[in-house]
């Protein structure tokens, strides 16, 4: 899944590089470091913002999509936490799931390593951009350059 | 003669920094006022966050305001009645009580109260998500904080302090009632409660105490998120716009009852 058009990797040289990719998609989707989830709110709650005001769906309707979505990403269990209680996974997770209900054509992935430090970021990538394919319609991975090897292909 | 210009200099700019933080509020104020009357601001996501925070306000401490009230109302009652006993006034204890406790005391303890509990972890709040750029990560996410987190906030906490408001003037006037009559009230003519409380609660009384009561629950939000979403984003300001926040609510709160004493004794 990783590396295919679906889900194409965009190493850039440096920031500026970075900045000026995602300047070229200001209607794109955005999970980032930057973009933090309301602390006072479960993971549930957070995604479920999302559709409520996007799609004007009351409380129950969207919680229950959402409890969908978890399921289909393996982390339903992982519903009712807050957000300083999640780990880095978790939490990368529902910053997924906010991007993914908004419907955006594309959806971008700055810089995973930056988001997952504790793990092979391709892997977690790889496995939940599969399980999530049906409710995305492109989702561009963009990181620096020199973290190439963190997206090399592996042996299984 | 550069030490007094310093210092005028000085003045300035702390005056000029006061006017522009009074500019934010009144910015805020007019911003939330269009919103709490536009439909577009009411979604499920909106209507939860005004009922978690009347929940929070007003339905939480209800118990403990109610119990709170009554045991004020019963010790100002106590104070006034044997004040008027002693110059001969006893008839007019009941009326005395009602004038200053019901119409001025407890309104203005409700709004400080909430002022205290709420204002404060409302702009203490509002300031971590701002650091913590969540409102800027709502945007992003075509999700309106303006929606989503203040107005709703605003309205919650209005609402809480008219809520309060009514059971407090209740509890007191009963209160009062109880302590007049001798702690017999169904020994005094009704007759008698009902001339008073016709005679202090009338339409201007009312008009201004309820005017009174929408623009403390207005303040006690307004003015805090106000202060939070001006200050600059650094973790240090936090606790110094909390401060800006609480001094200019109080500052307000004073300033209504104030104006409210006079539009009833002067004007």
């Amino acid at each position: 899944m990783l590396g295919s058009a679906k889900a194409p990797l965009h190493l850039v040289a440096d920031a500026s590089a970075r900045e000026a990719l995602l300047a070229t998609q200001p209607e794109a989707a955005l999970v980032a470091e930057s973009l933090p989830m309301r602390a006072n709110l479960s993971m549930l709650e957070n995604v479920a913002l999302v559709a409520q005001f996007r799609r004007d769906l009351s409380f129950d309707a969207a919680a229950a999509l959402v409890e969908r979505l978890l399921e289909r990403a393996g982390y339903a269990d992982s519903a009712l936490r807050r957000d300083p209680d999640l780990d880095r996974e978790e939490r990368f997770v529902a910053k997924f799931l906010r991007a993914a209900l908004m419907a955006a054509p594309i959806i971008i992935v700055d810089r995973p390593a930056l988001l997952l430090p504790d793990i092979p970021p391709a892997l977690f990538l790889d496995r939940l951009l599969t399980r999530l394919a049906d409710d995305y319609d492109t989702c561009w991975i963009v990181d620096y350059a020199w973290n190439a090897s963190l997206y090399a292909p592996r042996p299984d | 003669m550069s030490t007094l210009s310093d210092f005028l200099v000085q003045r300035t700019v702390a005056f000029e920094a006061r006017l522009r933080a009074w500019g934010h509020v009144a910015r805020f104020a007019s911003a939330a006022a269009r919103g709490m009357v536009s439909p577009a601001t009411y979604n499920s996501a909106t209507r939860e966050v005004i009922a978690r925070q009347i929940y929070f306000t007003a339905w939480q401490i209800l118990g403990g305001y109610t119990a709170f009230a009554a045991v004020l109302s019963l010790v100002v009652t106590q104070i006034l009645a044997a004040t008027a006993r002693d110059f001969g006034l006893y008839d007019y204890a009941l009326e005395f009580t009602f004038r200053l406790l019901v119409l001025e005391i407890v309104p203005l303890l409700t709004a400080l109260f909430v002022a205290l509990r709420t204002g404060a972890a409302i702009s203490t709040e509002v300031s971590i998500m701002r650091i913590r750029n969540e409102t800027g990560a709502m945007e992003r996410l075509g999700i309106d904080p303006m929606k989503l987190e203040l107005i709703p906030r605003v309205i919650g906490g209005t609402v809480s302090v008219l809520s309060l408001t009514v059971v407090g003037v209740v509890v007191s006037v009963l209160c009062a009632h109880f302590v007049v009559t001798g702690f017999r009230p169904w020994h005094a003519p009704s007759a008698d409660l009902q001339l008073v409380v016709a005679k202090v609660f009338d339409g201007l009384s009312m008009t201004l105490l309820w005017g009174k009561a929408l623009l403390f629950g207005l303040a006690v939000t307004v003015i805090p998120i106000a202060e939070a979403i001006n200050a600059p984003r650094q973790v240090f300001y936090a606790p110094i716009a909390v401060l800006h926040g609480m001094v200019r609510l109080f500052f307000v709160i004073m300033l209504i009852e104030v104006g409210a004493l006079v539009l009833r004794y002067v004007v």
